[in-house]
């Protein structure tokens, strides 16, 4: 079977990841959701889901990675709708909610993915005599990250240097507590979301006012010694 | 190779003169406020390789460093020589150029969603240091600094137009992506130009000076590249 076929059984999983959580029996049943008349009458067998996606929980990585490919198209498709009706760019708010959103369907799956995808890369260490468990968070980093950068794009922020990286990470860390948020009471997701970039934003206004003000004092400074004829 | 960068200088700085008479720069439809929706200046390539998109990257990365670096040298000099009734001007001029390279290298930084370094803060000191200190050791040095900076940008420049050849034409960004960096290309070397006929090569140790702050250049791209 090709990638195009791969990409095709992971598609038809994702309805079943409501079921069967991420796991490797999502994409043995894809196959039955397959149009007629390609449709075959019993689940992918274990050898298959191998060969197609990955040993082990490798399989079961790359239904979740393509859960959050699928979110980011998500935004994506949101956002030109967005811009149809409306004709301005959505806003980070906006973007972030139905990123969200996209979750809830599944949202009894995605501890165990993400719990998932922390453990897979990271091999058990020692620090002393105590052994630390092991966990990797670099994918969960990364898939909030890739959300905070698609937000970015999407609604124009125009940050450049190293506020790029500044606006990124605040999001990023944003995203994630509502994310977490959301496992756990789905219901106050979106107030909290708001809470979050609101105390965010006065952040950034406080910042750039001192930026402002240093601005000021250092032009004050300069005029002071070129009055006093030091240039 | 210095006598053949002022020869391509000059060829450059020619097919320029008739390139404007002829059509607007390419970099203008960047600054045209009524383009934004354009394409051409607002998307980026998605069909494109691994390969080709990390090429895309880190050359826009460099260029965009080598740009904020550019102008900071600029500032250097300006804080120095910027009261020279000779001087003052010519670098005026070149810095309101380096100004109008950053800002559209900015822009195509955020539509080929490009990582920008994080040396940045570094090039802005290593540049305006670099730029006060050889103005502070005479026009000449000063001149000689442009010199070796655009030799090394012009190469650069020229070096990445080669690189692009394997982008994909069908997609709008790409033959305006080419322009632009060819409409830079010719810039740096005008500055070149300009720095030669204002005595570069008469500045202290031009040799020593020229070797040492293009190694330290050359060094400089390899690094924005990578951080």
């Amino acid at each position: 079977m090709s990638t195009h076929t791969g990409a095709r059984l992971l598609k038809l999983a994702l309805p079943l990841v409501r079921t069967h959580g991420f796991t490797r029996d999502a994409l043995a049943f894809s196959v039955l959701e397959l149009p007629p008349p390609e449709t075959l009458s019993s689940p992918l067998s274990d050898a298959a889901i191998s060969s197609l996606f990955g040993p082990g929980s490798k399989a079961e990585h790359t239904l979740i990675n393509f859960f959050f490919d699928e979110g980011l198209e998500h935004m994506r498709y949101r956002a030109q709708a967005w811009s149809g009706s409306t004709g301005r760019s959505p806003t980070i708010k906006e973007l972030l909610e139905e990123r969200l959103k996209y979750n809830e369907p599944v949202l009894g799956h995605l501890s165990d993915a993400f719990a998932s995808l922390a453990s897979a890369s990271a091999s058990v260490a020692q620090l002393g005599p105590f052994q630390i468990p092991p966990v990797d968070p670099l994918p969960g980093l990364k898939h909030a990250f890739r959300i905070a950068d698609e937000a970015c794009y999407l609604s124009g922020d125009a940050s450049t240097e190293l506020s790029w990286y500044a606006r990124r990470a605040s999001l990023a860390a944003i995203y994630t507590a509502a994310e977490l948020h959301q496992i756990t009471s789905p219901h106050t997701t979106d107030r909290f979301l708001e809470s979050l970039l609101d105390s965010s934003s006065r952040a950034k206004n406080s910042f750039d006012e001192v930026a402002l003000f240093s601005s000021y004092l250092f032009k004050s400074c300069k005029g002071i010694i070129k009055s006093l004829g030091a240039n | 190779m210095l006598t053949r960068n002022v020869v391509q200088a000059f060829r450059f700085a020619q097919t320029r003169g008739i390139a404007t008479s002829a059509k607007p720069l390419a970099s203008s439809v960047y600054m045209d406020p009524g383009q934004s929706k354009n394409p051409a200046v607002s998307t980026t390539p998605r069909n494109i390789t691994e390969e080709q998109r990390s090429a895309l990257d880190s050359a826009l990365r460099v260029d965009q460093a080598g740009e904020v670096a550019a102008n900071w040298i600029y500032m250097g000099q300006h804080v120095v020589l910027g009261r020279d009734p000779k001087t003052g001007p010519l670098l005026q001029e070149m810095w309101d150029q380096e100004k109008k390279h950053l800002a559209v290298m900015n822009k195509m930084q955020l539509q080929h969603r490009i990582r920008p370094t994080l040396l940045t803060d570094v090039a802005k000191v290593a540049g305006f240091g670099l730029g006060a200190v050889t103005a502070l050791m005479g026009r000449e040095a000063a001149m000689a600094c442009t010199e070796a900076v655009e030799t090394v940008i012009g190469e650069h420049y020229d070096d990445q137009l080669k690189e692009m050849e394997s982008l994909p034409e069908g997609h709008p960004s790409v033959p305006l992506l080419r322009d632009v960096i060819k409409e830079f290309r010719d810039d740096e070397l005008e500055h070149l130009d300009i720095a030669v006929d204002n005595f570069s090569q008469r500045a202290p140790a031009h040799a020593f000076l020229s070797s040492v702050i293009g190694a330290g250049c050359k060094v400089a791209i390899e690094l924005c590249k990578r951080v």
